[in-house]
């Protein structure tokens, strides 16, 4: 998000931080969270997002922007086992939680089934919506491991995606979630 | 060696994509770049009187503030008419034109400083509509006038097959614009490179076109500039035109200190190129019979403020009226018109899929009145091997407009619609088809596109392409053609793309264009490999050339089964790298400039949809159920590539059918630009007719476009179907919906 965009929905929502921010918006502050199973601590302007965060301090850019206004999914990190718009987030709403990013997923040795079924199904276009719904259907599968069409298609309704029509994305994830059955 | 061409390989891509490590335009990392922040017009007519920047300059971390007077070179660009400022030096003509530009140490500076940049403009009356655009007298937007291009296609006699025909039907059509959406906001770095050249890393659909238009604005060498693709986050055709490439450059050029800009999902909205609004006056005439015998349309665009790909649009929406039919008498009138709206420019089909709802929608009407099944009368006038264009182009091969027809028909035959839903009486269920075709490849002028291959004495084999791929898939795609060609496993060959210092110019990313014109550029090179394999294997195997040959990646011997050397074995033991450059320029003729007679396209491909629908008819919501997609795509390379265009294509389709209309100057996040949700698409259901086309790449066309074309035609068809009443006017909102649920009501009770 702009800073200006931020400034003055905050103004609109939340005057008393407001003004409180704009006493403090050169000085730094110092938060320390988990990022992917690690602890940092980290110095960051109290007026940041988390998205700005992760992607300029961090060097954590597999997190994208695409509205910087919560409007198209693809900042979707997961915090404390939830997915969040990390566009949405002050930074220093971090401060003791957990947060994991695409980074956190797999690698290029293991990658993680949905990785890899994103991959096999060619859910994958231009891959900048991506990342975030990643994230979106890694919290769905920890909480329902055998999801059906329908509910992957809820999980994923916040993302945007322009290239694929989701087709082949929900069918990654569905399918993703049948192979596990398999195993069990 | 396992078949490259019909395998569905995983994309070469798609790992570091899955693993968040690909870097687009803002992740880019450059040291300690400055950022830029362009300063832009909020007025959509006006005279700039003068720009005041001394506050901004005082802003802490600022650096510059560059207006048109920094331009070195020539401040304009275009890919046709050159009419576009990279700042505006005396006058705005949209709202969003650039005026200045601020670069400074932080965003937040630069962004600070943008604001406080005062420009004096003196209001200019404005043109908001084409009608009026045209009007004598009236002002101009553009010295030259504000028709910007004219174009005609006449074929026989309209007036005498109008007077011949049993039934005619003229209705008036209207599309809006629309915007591509990519998911990525434009972004990039610019820095000068070890060899000081501008180089500019960016999204983009066409480094080389960027290139010409970078050392132009600057005035230096094409040597000077170098572009370099990054990961692309989607394009659709609104990356072919100069976004942030020259901005970018401008600030290099003078700075010398590496640059940054990341523009806003607003800032992407307000200033990228849009879909033009057509409004489409459509006659045709038909016999008693269903033939149809004549077509009178005209065609009247607004291509806002600047050309952009105006010309473009005007002279394919006017080849494409007809839709994929026979038709011996037609007279198309098409015309671009300047206005201060927006600029409109490329949109994944380039007016065509404006076109094809204006001419399906006739159809529609056509068959209904004549009281024939919409697809028996498709099929009895569709184009077939040997059928005559509008243009009096013969079509000798690979016409596959009626065998996607047939096999749509056999899905609907089979499927059991039924029309009413018992328990919910507001809903009205509707079928519905829309077919089209599509010449691949720019319009009746040359479009090459080069390619080398080569194998050095390590054994490194090498793919150069000047391709920008967008995400379609073009890297995967090209590489399977070159690896067939080759014989030598994908896995093995390295492409190295999309950069103006180490690629040659492959044309653009646009028209459906590249599997067709670039495969077969990388098979021309492969061809001059192979010779140059079999003249250097010749010593090696004590042989003659002559009895030599090339296969599976080997030279091998006419006259001797077990004598052969692998390629790569030729280039070790010569020492040489063996390489060859290849070309190709599909076979076209310019198009006349009176009657738009000619073979503009070397090969067309052909599609039909068949959409089934809901109707909410208390809250005018349309829910498409079930998309049929029947595509012949010539031979599919990709399979799954293939049908990934076509749900993406189906879901854009569909956005442009019902949801997205962009308001210039109004339309500004996608919370008041709505486009298809996992939650709206429906299922898609594509259907491969692969007709061999002789001249294409192991038989390949394209498909890129054709897969959004048919598809807001078909929901528009099946919510007549599902209502009784037609709606001229896209996107069918629910505003529009209920109000033309309404009319018929009204309509009846009146009877
Ligand atoms: S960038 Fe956060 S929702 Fe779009
Ligand atoms: S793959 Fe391009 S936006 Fe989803």
């Amino acid at each position: 998000m702009r800073l200006k965009d931020f400034t003055s929905n905050l103004k609109r929502s939340d005057p008393q931080t407001f003004r409180r921010l704009s006493l403090i918006q050169t000085m730094e502050i110092t938060i320390k969270f988990t990022i992917n199973g690690k602890i940092v601590k980290v110095e960051v302007p109290p007026h940041w997002t988390l998205l700005r965060l992760l992607r300029e301090k961090l060097g954590l850019t597999g997190t994208k922007e695409g509205c910087g206004i919560g409007e198209c999914g693809a900042c979707t990190v997961v915090m404390d086992g939830r997915p969040i718009n990390a566009c949405l987030i002050l930074a220093p709403k971090a401060e003791g939680r957990s947060v994991e990013t695409v980074e956190g997923l797999g690698d290029q040795v293991f990658l993680h089934p949905l990785q890899q079924s994103f991959i096999d199904h060619g859910a994958v276009q231009c891959g900048f919506c991506t990342p975030g719904i990643l994230m979106s259907a890694k919290t769905l599968l920890d909480g329902n491991p055998h999801p059906t069409k329908e509910e992957v298609k809820g999980a994923i309704s916040g993302h945007l995606c322009r290239c694929t029509g989701y087709q082949q994305i929900v069918e990654a994830i569905e399918d993703t979630g049948k192979k596990r059955k398999v195993i069990r | 060696m396992r078949r490259q061409v019909g395998a569905n390989i995983p994309k070469v891509d798609g790992l570091e994509k899955v693993l968040g490590e690909v870097r687009y335009g803002a992740d880019l990392p450059a040291k300690e770049p400055l950022c830029l922040k362009v300063v832009r017009s909020p007025k959509s007519h006006a005279k700039i009187v003068r720009i005041e920047m001394d506050e901004a300059l005082r802003i802490p971390g600022v650096e510059r503030v560059f207006t048109a007077k920094d331009i070195p070179g020539k401040n304009l660009v275009g890919t046709i008419t050159k009419d576009q400022p990279i700042l505006c030096s005396d006058r705005v003509r949209y709202i969003g034109d650039p005026v200045a530009l601020v670069a400074a140490k932080t965003s937040e500076a630069a962004e600070a400083a943008a604001n406080k940049v005062v420009v004096v403009y003196e209001d200019l009356p404005a043109l908001n509509h084409p009608e009026e655009a045209l009007k004598l007298n009236g002002p101009l937007i553009h010295d030259k006038g504000n028709l910007l291009f004219e174009f005609h296609v006449i074929k026989g006699d309209v007036q005498k097959g109008l007077r011949e025909s049993h039934l005619i039907i003229e209705k008036t059509y209207q599309t809006t614009w629309v915007d591509h959406a990519y998911l990525e906001p434009d972004a990039g770095i610019s820095f000068l490179d070890e060899k000081e050249r501008v180089t500019v890393v960016c999204p983009t659909q066409n480094v080389h076109y960027d290139q010409k238009e970078v050392a132009s604005v600057l005035g230096l060498s094409l040597d000077q500039v170098r572009i370099i693709q990054c990961a692309t986050g989607g394009g659709f055709g609104g990356r072919l035109d100069i976004t942030i490439q020259c901005l970018l450059a401008l600030a290099v050029f003078h700075l010398k200190k590496p640059v940054k800009i990341v523009y806003s999902r607003e800032e992407v909205f307000q200033v990228t190129s849009k879909r033009h609004p057509l409004t489409i006056r459509y006659k045709s005439g038909v016999k008693e019979d269903g033939t149809l015998i004549a077509v009178e349309v005209e065609i009247l665009g607004d291509t806002g403020a600047y050309a952009s790909y105006g010309p473009t649009v005007c002279i394919r929406s006017a080849v494409h009226a007809t839709g994929p039919y026979l038709i011996p008498n037609v007279k198309v009138r098409s015309r671009m018109v300047y206005t201060n709206n927006s600029w409109s420019g490329a949109m994944r089909g380039f007016g065509v899929p404006q076109m094809a709802f204006a001419h399906e929608s006739q159809m529609d009407l056509l068959a209904q009145a004549l009281k024939i099944d919409p697809l028996e009368f498709r099929l009895k006038n569709c184009l077939r091997n040997g059928s005559e264009t509008a243009t009096g182009q013969t079509l000798m091969t690979s016409v596959g407009i009626g065998e996607t027809l047939r096999k749509v028909k056999e899905c609907r035959d089979k499927a059991n619609h039924s029309r009413e839903d018992p328990k919910r009486p507001f809903i009205k269920r509707g079928v519905g088809v829309g077919s089209m075709w599509y010449g691949i490849g720019n319009t009746g002028i040359a479009n090459p596109s080069t390619a080398q291959m080569e194998i050095d004495p390590n054994g490194e084999v090498r793919l150069y392409i000047g391709v920008a791929d967008i995400g379609q898939g073009s890297d995967t795609v090209l590489l399977q053609i070159a690896s067939e060609g080759l014989g030598i496993p994908l896995k093995e060959i390295r492409v190295i793309r999309a950069d103006t210092a180490l690629t040659t110019d492959a044309g653009a990313t646009s028209a459906s264009r590249q599997t067709y014109i670039s495969g077969n550029a990388i098979l021309d090179a492969i061809n001059y490999l192979k010779q140059e394999a079999i003249k250097e294997a010749g010593p090696l195997l004590n042989m003659d050339e002559k009895d030599l040959f090339y296969e599976e990646g080997k030279v091998k011997a006419r006259t001797c089964l077990t004598t052969s050397l692998p390629v790569r074995e030729v280039a070790r033991r010569s020492g040489k790298v063996i390489k060859g450059e290849g070309s190709f320029d599909p076979e076209t003729t310019r198009l006349d400039s009176k009657t738009g007679q000619g073979a503009p396209y070397a090969t067309y491909a052909f599609a039909t949809h068949l959409a089934e629908v809901e109707v909410d008819t208390e809250t005018g919501k349309v829910r498409v159920n079930r998309v049929v997609a029947s595509h012949d795509v010539g031979r599919a390379i990709h399979p799954k590539n293939v049908i990934g265009q076509i749900t993406g294509g189906v879901a854009m389709g569909m956005g442009f059918a019902l949801m997205e209309e962009y308001v210039p100057g109004g339309t500004t996040s996608f919370v008041n630009y709505l486009i298809p949700t996992s939650k709206d698409v429906p299922e898609v259901i594509p259907i491969l007719v692969e007709e061999n086309e002789p001249s294409g790449p192991f038989g390949a066309k394209g498909v890129g476009e054709p897969a959004l074309i048919p598809c807001a035609p078909a929901i528009l068809n099946a919510i007549t179907d599902a209502i009784g009443e037609r709606i001229y006017h896209l996107p069918a909102n629910l505003e529009r919906v209920l109000e033309t649920v309404r009319k018929k009501k009204a309509g009846n009770s009146n009877h």
